[in-house]
């Protein structure tokens, strides 16, 4: 996965990070500043979204990057972008974070609301860049073309943090059903999102003809 | 070797539930242990990942507080880095950081913590492979405690290598490690073992593996010097007068062999072992600063 097949990320994109992650891994404590203005919002509005809590969601945004500070060859450059590795590593967290903290009850009466909101965002705020605004339509135009079921049972999971168990419940269909909705719908995103979503490819989500390619 | 799709599918599907953090329990225990085999399944995860990672840009955008930046700046500036993999790149002017934790707490962050190097946050490594038995005559006569620092030796070695990355590759090359870690430590004949406890807390820190031209240490505890500066001296013990045996340099804080350069022998005829840390790079006369001891049980 060279730089010539990578998809058009932001114009600071992916070398920038790989710099970063270099200069953290060589014990640089300024680096860490530098990746925290690179990622700080899509970090703190993802455990935001998935913790509806300042304070913890800012708790979350502080350990990942504390983490990525104390154990920076965790990330394998091999595998995907730093980018994703990093927001993945906010969604763990945060859903971990969201599971302690809240109570049966609160979570229960949460999900109305998560059900509710399992269609797509549309509030922005007015300095959001072109590339946001860019990602925010394709991300929701993507998630437009889901059968509702598919985007309900992933924006369930994704934003709210719930278990397969859980989403079956709430959505009031078997286990087996969920875990097949969710690959289909991811697999889906990933052709509805291309470019935006990365050039990892060779996986269950890329088209028969990149399956087992072998290529890292 | 290829599995077709639909033969598959349960895993394509557990994959995706993975990256979510979505699976149950038992779910997340069986994909666990087919994932660091099934490199297919590693580029589901990665790709699940990039939606994943896309999907967040649909958010509303949100500055967390000024504070957070002080804060985070604090907690890096009071936090020591993991040192590196094995085999990964070290710059030759940055010394190793010798985290804080113990070596099962660092260990034990590692799994829980921090997501696996191919993007999957709740992988847990299966635990380190048993040591395989060993049939024959020797094995038996080694001292329990010679085969018991080479256990431990292999245990930690084998966790920590496994969770600091779930790449094939990397975990093939540390069980070749670990083999000649165990052949080096339960090489046949007689060995004199001394497990040396460090001043001040008394917490054992190392064993002293002694052969009558060989000496290794098993550390287990031992901070990690600088080597350019510094140096690890083994000591044999008689009477009361120390003789220097040879030095050694920590590089790891975690569980590691150390074979101790020294041109002596006799080196297993000794009541007890010191090790001590000293300036520069030669072997004093006397110990400067004895970091622990303790006396031959074997």
């Amino acid at each position: 996965m060279g730089a010539v097949t990578r998809p058009a990320r932001r114009p600071e994109g992916d070398p920038g990070d790989a710099d970063l992650v270099a200069r953290v891994r060589a014990g640089e404590r300024g680096a860490v500043d530098d990746l925290y203005d690179r990622f700080r919002r899509p970090a703190f509005a993802l455990a935001r979204r998935i913790l509806a809590d300042d304070t913890l969601a800012e708790d979350v945004v502080q350990d990942v990057f504390l983490t990525v500070w104390r154990d920076p060859h965790a990330y394998d450059g091999g595998r995907g972008s730093f980018a994703s590795w990093l927001m993945a590593m906010v969604h763990h967290k945060a859903v971990d974070a969201v599971r302690r903290e809240e109570s049966h009850r609160r979570r229960q009466a949460r999900a109305e609301d998560d059900l509710a909101l399992s269609a797509p965002t549309s509030a922005r705020d007015v300095e959001d860049d072109a590339w946001t605004r860019l990602v925010a339509e394709r991300v929701r135009a993507a998630l437009g073309t889901l059968p509702d079921a598919q985007r309900e049972a992933l924006t369930l999971a994704y934003y709210g943090g719930y278990t397969q168990r859980e989403v079956a419940a709430l959505t009031r269909a078997p286990l087996g059903t969920v875990k097949t909705r969710m690959l289909a719908g991811m697999r889906r995103l990933k052709e509805e999102l291309g470019a935006v979503a990365g050039g990892t490819a060779g996986g269950a989500l890329s088209g028969p003809a990149a399956v087992d390619g072998g290529a890292r | 070797m290829n599995p077709r799709d639909d033969d598959h599918e349960p895993y394509d599907e557990l994959a995706v539930g993975w990256a979510l953090h979505a699976l149950e329990p038992e779910d997340e225990t069986l994909f666990g242990a087919h994932l660091p085999s099934c490199p297919r399944c590693a580029r589901t995860v990665a790709e699940t990942s990039e939606v994943m990672s896309a999907l967040a840009g649909d958010l509303p955008q949100a500055e967390p507080s000024e504070g957070l930046r002080d804060r985070l700046r604090a907690a890096v500036e009071q936090t020591e880095q993991l040192p590196p993999p094995a085999g990964a790149d070290l710059p030759a002017d940055v010394p190793p950081a010798r985290p804080s934790g113990a070596t099962a707490a660092s260990g034990g962050r590692r799994r829980t913590d921090a997501p696996a190097a191919t993007g999957f946050p709740g992988y847990e490594p299966p635990a380190a492979a048993p040591v395989p038995p060993a049939p024959t005559a020797w094995r038996r006569v080694l001292p329990n405690a010679l085969v018991a620092a080479a256990v431990a030796a292999i245990l930690a070695l084998g966790t920590w290598n496994v969770v600091l990355s779930s790449a094939r590759d990397d975990a093939q090359a540390a069980a070749a490690e670990q083999a000649q870690v165990l052949d080096s430590v339960l090489q046949p004949g007689r060995a004199t073992i001394a497990p040396v406890y460090r001043d001040g807390d008394g917490e054992q820190v190392a064993t002293v593996v002694a052969r009558e031209a060989q000496l290794e240490v098993v550390t287990h505890g031992l901070q990690v010097n600088d080597d350019s500066d510094s140096v690890y001296v083994v000591w044999g013990m008689v009477d009361d007068s120390p003789v220097a045996l040879g030095t050694f340099d920590v590089v790891s804080p975690q569980t590691d062999l150390r074979t101790v350069g020294s041109a002596s022998t006799g080196l297993d005829g000794y009541v007890g072992y010191a090790i001590s840390i000293e300036p520069g790079r030669q072997m004093p006369s006397e110990p400067t600063d004895v970091v622990a001891s303790g006396q031959v049980t074997s």
